[in-house]
C-alpha cells in the first residue's frame, strides 16, 4: 500500500511541472503550424511574383530581340526592292554588279555582319559584299527552308552553330511584279559580350540566365556561346519551369516565343535568390518561435508558481491541523480576489468550525471525564466504605462465633457445632469476597508499570508460594518454561499468573498425580504463555462465562472460589493489550492461554 | 511501674473489635493495663491530660497506642498526628489498626511517623493471632524511650 502510493507520485510530474510543458507543447504546435502556413503562402507569393518578374523580363527581352531583328530586317527588305538588285537578278546576275555590291556593303554595320549574300530564285548565291568576312558553312538553302519569306516581309532565321559561334540569317525575298525572283541573305553573328551579358544580368538580378534557342528546339545559346541542349522541356509559354541547373542549383524559369522569329527566349532565376527572403523570413520565425516558447515557458513557470504557492499554503496549513495546530490559517491578502483566494477563505472558515467544534469536543470530553472522575471518586468512596464498614461486622460475627465455639462448645451438641461451623466458613468466604472484589476494582485503576520482567523466575516462585499452602504438595508434578522475559507490571503479571497457577493446582488437586505445564510460544508481535493442567476442566460450551466476574462453572463443595479470579486475570492481560483465552474438556484438564505484546 | 501506669491504650469505636483486641491480648497475658477509649477525641484528652482526663500524669505515656482510623470527632488520623507533632509524646509507638486497605491512608500514616499500620483480618483467628503479636512485640520485645 505504501510503496504503490509512493511509486505512483514518484510516476506523475507536479502540477508546476505540468503546466508549463503543457503550455510549452501548445505554443511549440501553434507555432510551427503558424510559421509553416506563414512560410508556404508566402513561398507562394513570391514564386508568383518572380514569375511576373521573370514574365516582365523576358517580355522585355523579347520586344528588344525583335525590335532589333525586325529593323536589321527592314533595312535588308529595304536594300531588296533596290531596282539594281531586281534588274541584276532579272539580268542573270549579269548587270549592275557594282551598285549590287555597293548596297550589300552598305548592310554591314559592324563587325558581327559576317556575311551577305544575293541569291536568284534557285537560292543560288549571284553576289556577295566584300565586307564579307567569313564564309558561313551553311548553304542558304538550308537556312531558307525553315523559313518562310514573302515579298516585302523580310524574316530572321533559325540561329546556327558554327566554328563556335552563333549566327542568325536575316532574310528578305527580292520580288518583281510580286514574283520573287531571288533573295538577299545577311548572316550576322547572334553574341553579345560577356561583359554586356553581366551588366544585363545585374540590371535584372543577380543570378539571372539566359537562353535563346529555336522554337524546334535544335540549338541553345546563352549569349555567348552556343551550349548543350537546356535541362527542361519548354510546353506552354505561360508556364513557370522548375529545374536543376547542371551545378545543382535549383532553378524557376519562363521562356516565350520572340515575335516575328522563330525563337524562344528564356529567363531563369535561381530559387535561391527568389526564395532568400523567405528563408530569412523563416529564420526570423524560428527565433521568433524559440522567443515565443522560452516566453511563455516562463509565463508558465511562473503562473504555476502563482497557483502552486497557495496551494502549498494549504498544503501546510492542513497538515499543520491534521496536527492539531488550529491557530493556523492562510493570509488570504496574497492571492486576491481570485479562485484560489476563494478557496483559501472557504478553507480557513473550515478551519475556524474545525476548531470550534474541536473545541466544544474538548470541552465536552472534559466535562464528560470530570463527571466520569466524579463518580470514580463516589465509587473509591464506596469501595472504602465496603473495605471498611462491611469488614468490621462481618469479623464480628467470625469472631462472635469462634467465641461461642471456644467458649461453650461443650454446652453445644453436634448440630449446634455444625451451624457455628457453617457461619464461620460463610464470613470467611464473605471477606474472601470482598477481598477479591475490591483488588479487581482497584486494578481497573491502577496504571501500568512496565518493567522487564525474568517471567521464568517469576513463575517459579508463584508456584513455590501456591505449594506452600498445599497439604500435598509433592503429588505436583508442575514443569515451567523455558519462559522468555517479557515487559509488564510486574505486580500484575505477578497476580494474574497467581490467579491462574492457583486455579490449575486448585482444579487437579483430587487427582492422584496431578500435571501441569507451563510454557510459552513465541510469535513475531506477541509471547503467548500458557498453564496447561490436567485437573477438572470444564465444557467448552460455557467458556464464554469462564472470565465473567463471580461466573463460575464448579460448586462451592466441588471447589471453593468467589469466581473473581479468572476476572482479575483477564483484566490485567487486558489492561497489557494482550489476549487471554482458554481451552478444555470436561473432567480432561484444561489450558489457560493468555499473550503479551513485545514492546 | 506504678498502679495507674498504663501499658496498652486502645482506641477503638467499635465495642465488637475493642472486645476481639482486648480477649486476643489477654489470652497472651498482654491486657492487665489496658484502657480502652471510644473515640479520638477522649484519646487525646487522655493522652494530653485534658478534660475528662486533666487530673492524670501526662508522664505517664502508654507503651503502645492502639488506632483505629475510622471514629467519630476526632479520626485517628488526626490524633497520630497530633501525637507525632507534640515533642513530648511523639516517642509513644503508636499502631494503626484498621479495616481499610486504602493506600492513601497507609501513605498518610507513614508520612505522619506511624510505627505500624495492621489490617485487621476479617477472620477472627487471624486477627487474634495480629493483636497477640503486636502486643508481644511492642510490650515485650520493644525497648522503649524511658
Amino acid at each position: 500500500m505504501k510503496t504503490k502510493t509512493s511509486h505512483f507520485l514518484k510516476g506523475r510530474l507536479s502540477i508546476q511541472q505540468r503546466l508549463p510543458l503543457l503550455i510549452c507543447l501548445l505554443l511549440l504546435v501553434s507555432v510551427v503550424v503558424y510559421g509553416f502556413a506563414n512560410y508556404y503562402s508566402l513561398r507562394k507569393a513570391t514564386l508568383i511574383i518572380a514569375d511576373d518578374r521573370l514574365g516582365t523580363i523576358s517580355n522585355e527581352l523579347n520586344i528588344a530581340l525583335s525590335q532589333s531583328a525586325q529593323g536589321i530586317a527592314a533595312s535588308l527588305g529595304v536594300a531588296a526592292s533596290q531596282r539594281s538588285v531586281i534588274d541584276c537578278l532579272k539580268s542573270g546576275g549579269k548587270g549592275f554588279h557594282n551598285e549590287v555590291v555597293s548596297i550589300l556593303d552598305n548592310q554591314h554595320h559592324d563587325s558581327t555582319y559576317v556575311w551577305t549574300e544575293l541569291l536568284d530564285d534557285h537560292q543560288v548565291p549571284v553576289l556577295h559584299s566584300n565586307k564579307s568576312t567569313l564564309q558561313i558553312s551553311i548553304s542558304a538553302k538550308d537556312a531558307l527552308s525553315s523559313v518562310k519569306v514573302a515579298p516585302g516581309l523580310p524574316v530572321a532565321g533559325k540561329i546556327y552553330s558554327t566554328n563556335g559561334s552563333v549566327y542568325v540569317p536575316i532574310i528578305a525575298a527580292v520580288a518583281d511584279k510580286q514574283q520573287i525572283i531571288g533573295y538577299i541573305i545577311l548572316w550576322k553573328l547572334f553574341v553579345s559580350t560577356p561583359k554586356a551579358v553581366a551588366q544585363f544580368s545585374k540590371l535584372v538580378g543577380i543570378g539571372t540566365d539566359f537562353y535563346i534557342g529555336n522554337t524546334d528546339g535544335s540549338l541553345w545559346t546563352d549569349l555567348i556561346k552556343p551550349i548543350p541542349n537546356i535541362p527542361f522541356k519548354i510546353n506552354n509559354v505561360s508556364e513557370l519551369i522548375k529545374y536543376t541547373r547542371s551545378d545543382g542549383t535549383p532553378m524557376i524559369a519562363k521562356a516565350q516565343l520572340i515575335s516575328n522569329t522563330k525563337w524562344f527566349i528564356v529567363v531563369a532565376f535561381s530559387q535561391q535568390s527568389v526564395l532568400s527572403e523567405v528563408d530569412s523570413f523563416v529564420n526570423w520565425l524560428v527565433l521568433i518561435g524559440v522567443v515565443i516558447i522560452a516566453g511563455g515557458i516562463l509565463a508558465a513557470w511562473l503562473m504555476s508558481r502563482t497557483i502552486i504557492k497557495p496551494l502549498n499554503q494549504l498544503i501546510i496549513t492542513a497538515n499543520a491541523i491534521s496536527e492539531g495546530n488550529y491557530s493556523t490559517t492562510i493570509p488570504i491578502d496574497m492571492y486576491q480576489n481570485d479562485e484560489v483566494g476563494q478557496l483559501a477563505n472557504a478553507f480557513n472558515i473550515m478551519i475556524g468550525q474545525v476548531s470550534r467544534s474541536h473545541y466544544e469536543l474538548e470541552s465536552k470530553v472534559e466535562e464528560r471525564t470530570a463527571q466520569l472522575a466524579n463518580v470514580n471518586k463516589e465509587l473509591e468512596a464506596f469501595s472504602y466504605s465496603v473495605s471498611h464498614d462491611l469488614r468490621t461486622p462481618l469479623r464480628a460475627i467470625n469472631g462472635y462465633s469462634i467465641m461461642l465455639k471456644e467458649d461453650y462448645d461443650a454446652e453445644l451438641d453436634s448440630e449446634g457445632k455444625r451451624i457455628v461451623r457453617n457461619i464461620i466458613s460463610n464470613a470467611k468466604m464473605m471477606g474472601q469476597l470482598i477481598d477479591d472484589l475490591l483488588s479487581f476494582s482497584r486494578m481497573g485503576k491502577k496504571d501500568l508499570v512496565r518493567a522487564k520482567i525474568d517471567m521464568q523466575e517469576l513463575t517459579e516462585t508463584v508456584v513455590r508460594e501456591l505449594l506452600q499452602h498445599e497439604p500435598a504438595p509433592d503429588k505436583y508434578q508442575i514443569n515451567v518454561g523455558p519462559l522468555p522475559p517479557i515487559s509488564a507490571d510486574q505486580v500484575m503479571i505477578k497476580q494474574a499468573l497467581i490467579n491462574l497457577v492457583g486455579n490449575a493446582i486448585k482444579y487437579s488437586s483430587k487427582k492422584e498425580e496431578p500435571v501441569i505445564e507451563i510454557g510459552a510460544r513465541e510469535e513475531q508481535k506477541k509471547t503467548i504463555y500458557y498453564i496447561k493442567d490436567n485437573g477438572a476442566g470444564f465444557d467448552m460450551a460455557y467458556s464464554g462465562k469462564l472470565f465473567g466476574v463471580f461466573q463460575r462453572l464448579h460448586s462451592q463443595e466441588e471447589f471453593e472460589g468467589t469466581g473473581v479470579g479468572l476476572a482479575l486475570a483477564k483484566r490485567i492481560i487486558e489492561k497489557h493489550k494482550g489476549e487471554i483465552w482458554a481451552e478444555g474438556k470436561e473432567n480432561a484438564g484444561a489450558t489457560f492461554y493468555f499473550s503479551l505484546p513485545k514492546i | 511501674m506504678t498502679e495507674n501506669t498504663v501499658e496498652v491504650l486502645l482506641v477503638e469505636d467499635n465495642p465488637h473489635d475493642a472486645e476481639m483486641t482486648i480477649r486476643a491480648l489477654k489470652k497472651v497475658n498482654l491486657a492487665n493495663r489496658l484502657t480502652h477509649l471510644k473515640d479520638g477525641a477522649e484519646a487525646l484528652d487522655f493522652i494530653f491530660a485534658k478534660g475528662a482526663f486533666a487530673d492524670r500524669e501526662i508522664e505517664n505515656k502508654p507503651k503502645v497506642i492502639l488506632l483505629d482510623i475510622k471514629m467519630p470527632k476526632v479520626d485517628g488520623i488526626e490524633v497520630l498526628r497530633q501525637i507525632k507533632a507534640n515533642e513530648s509524646t511523639r516517642t509513644i509507638p503508636v499502631v494503626i489498626m484498621t479495616s481499610s486497605k486504602e493506600e492513601q491512608d497507609v501513605i498518610t500514616s507513614y508520612n505522619l511517623g506511624v510505627n505500624s499500620y495492621v489490617v485487621k483480618p476479617v477472620d477472627f483467628e487471624g486477627f487474634a493471632r495480629a493483636v497477640s503479636q503486636l502486643g508481644c512485640y511492642w510490650l515485650i520485645i520493644n525497648q522503649a524511650v524511658e
